[in-house]
């Protein structure tokens, strides 16, 4: 059974922008792209820095502190300095409100 | 070198130094208009440059024409190489990655070598044997400043790095700066820049002119202009301090020098906000003023300041500067204790 938790209002975040979320001690990302919704860790994979004052571009977000790059869809990492890929949950939006699947 | 997870970069957070998070949002917009309008200028000033080489071929003067030339190539490719390792010049990634390369080229340097150490020095901003991109040891004597702004220390590095790299013989601090799975990468790319190396001398054995006197000669003339640039980013400033304020300096220029360094007198607001873009800069010091040192005077009174300071201390004489911004520890009389190492 999904654990589907309540994060934000959807107007919480701006559009090409994210926040960071902090959950049962952890930090997730919420990106509002123009794709939609997603949501990853929130913190980058190269050095473990916080993703909040990163760069949406499209459905990219950039790491403020080297310039490592993350399709948020997938997590991929994209280019140097970060090589591990960003873990991803899944995000539905309902009733003017963000929730993610947490596992 | 990869971080532990309680360490903080230099940046900054580390520093004390905050900033509106919408306005940084705001200020570091991606766009390719000013980069590709920058690219569009220096060539244009290249273009004269190579056509006052041209017509000073078979005369004395074209030793001041290549010096010129070799000014406008070597600062700008420089600003370039390091803009776009941050990923920041141009929105459109393919059009950043062949910048990167293009004039990572010129600097001599493989570009995920540029790209990764120079992540390790925004990390450890200035920090004795830990920032992969210390040019020289500290307190700076005069033997050191020669060594540096000849040029002869970078390219002595960056030769034996590209030949490293290409053999697969990596330092250290190549695998420490470097993810592993990345290392091969990196010896690819730089037996494609030695064999393209290679193709110019072959050229120039061979008999044609053009790679000596466009590229060659003008690159190692124009590499003292770009070095007085990079030198006066840190030298005299503090070693190991978490503060970008103590480890950094931002300096004056003029319409010219902004230009061919690409705003980056404004180092100290860049390294506490590397996703700002180059052309973003001004701005972001304006919204910071109030939280900022000062900047030091011009860029030639600057330089001028340091080699005084860095003759008086091989003199054994009294270093305190008369304007520009020293750590403490700098102003002294007598022997100086060493700091840091260079790591490149
Ligand atoms: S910490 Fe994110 S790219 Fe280095």
């Amino acid at each position: 059974m999904t654990n589907w938790v309540r994060a934000c209002a959807t107007d919480a975040i701006d559009a090409e922008d994210l926040i960071m979320w902090e959950h049962d001690g952890r930090s997730f990302a919420i990106y509002n792209t123009d794709q939609g919704f997603f949501a990853t860790d929130g913190l980058c994979t190269h050095q473990h820095y916080p993703l909040e004052d990163g760069i949406v571009i499209g459905t990219v977000i950039e790491c403020p502190l080297h310039g490592g790059r993350f399709e948020v869809t997938t997590g991929e990492a994209l280019s140097a300095p970060v090589c591990e890929d960003l873990k991803t949950y899944p995000v539905k939006i309902e009733g003017g409100s963000v929730y993610l699947a947490i596992d | 070198m990869n971080a532990p997870e309680t360490y903080a970069a230099t940046n900054a957070a580390s520093t004390g130094v905050s900033i509106d998070r919408k306005r940084l949002k705001a200020l570091a917009r991606r766009t390719d208009r000013p980069g590709l309008v920058f690219i569009a200028k220096w060539l244009a000033a290249l273009a004269c440059s190579s056509f006052a080489i041209w017509l000073a071929l078979g005369s004395w003067w074209v030793w001041p024409a290549m010096l010129a030339h070799g000014v406008i190539l070597c600062v700008p490719a420089y600003a370039l190489s390091h803009e776009t390792a941050h990923g920041t010049a141009f929105k459109t990634r393919w059009l950043n990655e062949a910048v990167l390369w293009a004039t990572s080229f010129i600097y001599i340097e493989e570009p995920l070598h540029r790209r990764y150490t120079h992540t390790n020095h925004h990390t450890f901003t200035w920090h004795a044997g830990k920032d992969s991109q210390m040019p020289f040891a500290t307190p700076m004597d005069f033997r050191g400043w020669l060594q540096e702004v000849s040029g002869f220390g970078l390219a002595r590095f960056h030769i034996a790095a590209m030949l490293r790299l290409a053999a697969a013989r990596y330092t250290p601090m190549m695998r420490e700066v470097v993810p592993e799975s990345e290392l091969p990468k990196l010896t690819r790319n730089a037996r494609l820049f030695l064999a393209l190396y290679a193709l110019l001398a072959g050229l120039i054995v061979w008999g044609v002119g053009w790679p000596l006197w466009f590229l060659v000669l003008p690159r190692v003339l124009g590499a003292p202009a770009m070095l007085l640039f990079t030198l006066i980013q840190h030298v005299e400033m503090q070693e190991n301090s978490p503060s970008i304020l103590e480890s950094t300096r931002s300096f004056g220029t003029s319409r010219t020098g902004r230009f061919l360094y690409m705003n980056m007198n404004h180092h100290i607001e860049h390294h506490l906000y590397p996703q700002v873009p180059f052309f973003a800069l001004p701005e972001l010091h304006e919204e910071l003023r109030d939280q900022l040192p000062k900047p030091d005077p011009g860029f030639w009174r600057t330089n001028l300041e340091v080699l005084s300071v860095v003759l008086r201390r091989s003199l054994g004489r009294h270093t305190k500067a008369r304007s520009i911004r020293q750590a403490p520890h700098m102003i002294g009389q007598g022997r100086f204790e060493r700091i840091a190492e260079r790591t490149m």
